[in-house]
């Protein structure tokens, strides 16, 4: 049997991930491109992922698509499966011990429990950006500063604000209050963190926190939010350099796995 | 059969159409609010009982001058329908005030409505056992017959109402049939089609409803086996009735193979006992309705309503339960902590979903669906 190149894509709310693995066991690639669902950015995504490699789509054994915008790839991929399931897949490739996944995403916060490998239970948030990357980023906005300067400058606070409010709405409102109050945008991120860290908390003792914890996604680079989970859970958790790519690796080891299976029948 | 799938989803999708052919027949209809309302007496005058469950196609707008805005969506659509004109073919409708919402939803209605049509007020008791119980309940039902009779123009006697109970008991053996036929066959009849099914009983008069309940499920019992390849699950909850919803179900291959939803199995699991005074039978029935989140259990500490619901999972062979949790339904919520402790207990695995009837955005129940049956899958 040759070498089985699968392609697996998280298409988010707010980027459009990729990754090649061969035989599901190397990654031979990946990209991400800064919009998600509807937009370019799934597409454009995928043409840079195999220039990357240099592959053309003929040389893809199989492609998995998963992530918000996983329906509109009818026809790209093979098939398309939850991000769930392929963040739970991508957590055990990295970390084999993990047990509980938190996945902050774009729009929306998951916890998964984790059994050898396969999930066993999730969470999910309500029709609420509470929490979520969505989240962040307005609160970026009104502090004027980028979202990937939040961990380092949260880092930095002498003085952690409470922002009381999970709702996006009030909690941007609080943070206008607090700004017109002159209070250090420093403080201020260390509590958003903080509330971040709050509402994340009470979703993932619905199914229980077992060691290990790992926690994927975007939001996972935000170190301010690591820790102050940590800090509210009582537990290490374990990151990645790959998290933002974590959905895409289970899509692309979901792939090997089917892709593996084919062949071994066509073999027969 | 698939003309008979196709009469049903025609019926549940327009209402309005079905109240006006009843209308053009010369004949009168009652708006049905929920909960328990005993449409039996509706019917026993010989006017048409019209559910009101809300809808999945229209925007909160003129109700918004009379609700509160923790009312759920149910009810403050059908409020919404009442005053943009779609229900004016009610000639009548009956308001009962089970919760905390419909309460004061009764007088919003009484207020912005009775001009326009008689708002028949509807209070049953919380201790229905007893004769004291049984006794107020009569008193109520009796209330809504004298206004039925004005609104018929005819009284109702005691053997019209033996009737009803006749033809309400039949179709309740047909719909629990179908329930179950439903559960045994997900392969032919999919999630949309039994909420058609299902929902059309509400605009429909009893007897047309089981009779033509009564042939597809003859067709239906006909059916060869069905090795479904899928999943199965309980659902529970006030209602899901949105098409897209359902259909969400059919595309991950999630069958139903039983509910403990108050717009379908609650409704008609409990039969109108034998007695030899109509309208005590009436009031018995709603004294045997039992594991209910809306009525009072005196032994609510001992989880009966949650042991009933983990035991329907188990006998109806379900692999989960899907919980559809109506937005602001007090009810709902506070019994979840209970549900979900015995579900656990029980290692059933379930997950909640959080809906009301002016989503129309499924992405993210898309998403926990098609997990859930990964989930139930591995188990």
């Amino acid at each position: 049997m040759g070498d089985i190149y699968t392609l697996g894509i998280d298409v988010g709310s707010t980027a459009s991930k990729c990754i090649i693995m061969k035989n599901g066991e190397e990654i031979v690639a990946k990209s991400l491109i800064d919009v998600g669902a509807g937009t370019s950015g799934p597409k454009r995504a995928i043409e840079i992922v195999l220039e990357k490699a240099g592959m053309s789509e003929q040389d893809l054994d199989y492609t998995l698509a998963t992530g918000y915008g996983r329906n509109s790839l009818m026809g790209l991929a093979d098939k398309q499966m939850s991000e769930l399931s392929c963040h739970a897949r991508g957590a055990y490739y990295l970390f084999p011990k993990v047990h509980t996944v938190i996945d902050i995403g774009g729009q929306d916060v998951k916890v998964m429990h984790i059994d050898n490998g396969a999930m066993t239970n999730f969470q999910m948030n309500d029709k609420c950006a509470a929490g979520t990357g969505r989240f962040l980023d307005v609160m970026a906005r009104v502090l004027e500063v980028k979202v990937a300067q939040l961990g380092e400058l949260g880092a930095q606070s002498t003085r952690r604000v409470e922002i009381s409010s999970t709702c996006t709405v009030f909690a941007e409102s609080e943070v206008i209050s607090q700004l017109a109050n002159a209070t250090d945008k420093k403080d201020i991120i260390a509590g958003i963190h903080r509330s971040v860290a709050h509402r994340v908390t009470g979703l993932a003792r619905r199914i229980g926190v077992q060691d290990d914890v790992v926690m994927t996604g975007g939001v996972a680079q935000n170190r301010g939010i690591v820790d102050a989970l940590q800090d509210e859970l009582g537990v290490e958790i374990h990151t990645s350099p790959l998290t933002q790519y974590n959905g895409a690796l289970g899509a692309a080891l979901f792939a090997a796995q089917i892709a593996k299976k084919r062949a071994a029948k066509a073999a027969k | 059969m698939n003309t008979l799938f196709e009469k049903f989803d025609q019926i549940s999708k327009s209402p309005a159409a079905q109240l006006s052919a009843y209308k053009a027949q010369g004949k009168k209809a009652i708006g049905v609010l929920p909960y328990y309302a005993p449409e039996e007496l509706v019917y026993a005058a010989g006017m048409v009982p019209f559910g009101m469950w809300g809808s999945n196609k229209k925007t909160i707008s003129r109700a918004k001058e009379y609700c509160a805005t923790f009312y759920c969506t149910i009810a403050q659509l059908a409020v919404e329908m009442l005053l943009d004109g779609t229900m004016d073919g009610l000639d009548g409708v009956i308001t009962p005030t089970i919760c905390d919402t419909l309460r004061p939803m009764s007088q919003n209605i009484r207020v912005s409505m009775s001009d326009k049509m008689p708002v028949i007020f509807l209070a049953h008791p919380q201790n229905r056992f007893d004769l004291n119980g049984l006794t107020f309940t009569v008193s109520q039902y009796t209330n809504i017959r004298k206004k039925l009779e004005e609104i018929a123009g005819k009284p109702i006697t005691d053997d019209d109402i033996r009737a009803a109970i006749k033809v309400y008991n039949a179709c309740h053996v047909q719909q629990r049939r179908f329930v179950k036929l439903a559960g045994e066959h997900p392969d032919v009849v999919t999630a949309v089609r039994r909420s058609a099914v299902l929902k059309a009983g509400w605009f429909m008069l009893k007897d047309e409803y089981c009779a033509m309940l009564k042939e597809l499920n003859d067709k239906i019992e006909a059916l060869p086996a069905c090795d479904w390849p899928g999943t199965k699950v309980v659902v529970s909850g006030i209602i899901f009735d949105n098409p897209i919803l359902l259909q969400i179900f059919d595309d991950y291959k999630i069958a139903i193979v039983a509910d403990d939803v108050a717009h379908e199995s609650r409704t008609f699991k409990t039969d109108i006992p034998d007695d030899a005074d109509p309208m005590m039978a009436l009031a018995k029935q709603f004294a045997n309705r039992d594991h209910d989140v809306l009525l009072y259990d005196p032994q609510s500490s001992k989880n009966r309503r949650a042991e009933f619901v983990a035991q329907l999972v188990k006998d109806s062979g379900a692999d989960g339960l899907v919980l559809f949790m109506q937005q602001f339904c007090d009810p709902e919520e506070m019994e979840y902590p209970y549900l979900k402790k015995e579900l656990d207990a029980q290692g059933i695995p379930h997950i909640k979903l959080g809906i009301d009837q002016q989503m129309r955005d499924f992405g993210q129940a898309r998403t926990a669906l098609q997990a859930f049956a990964d989930v139930l899958a591995v188990g």
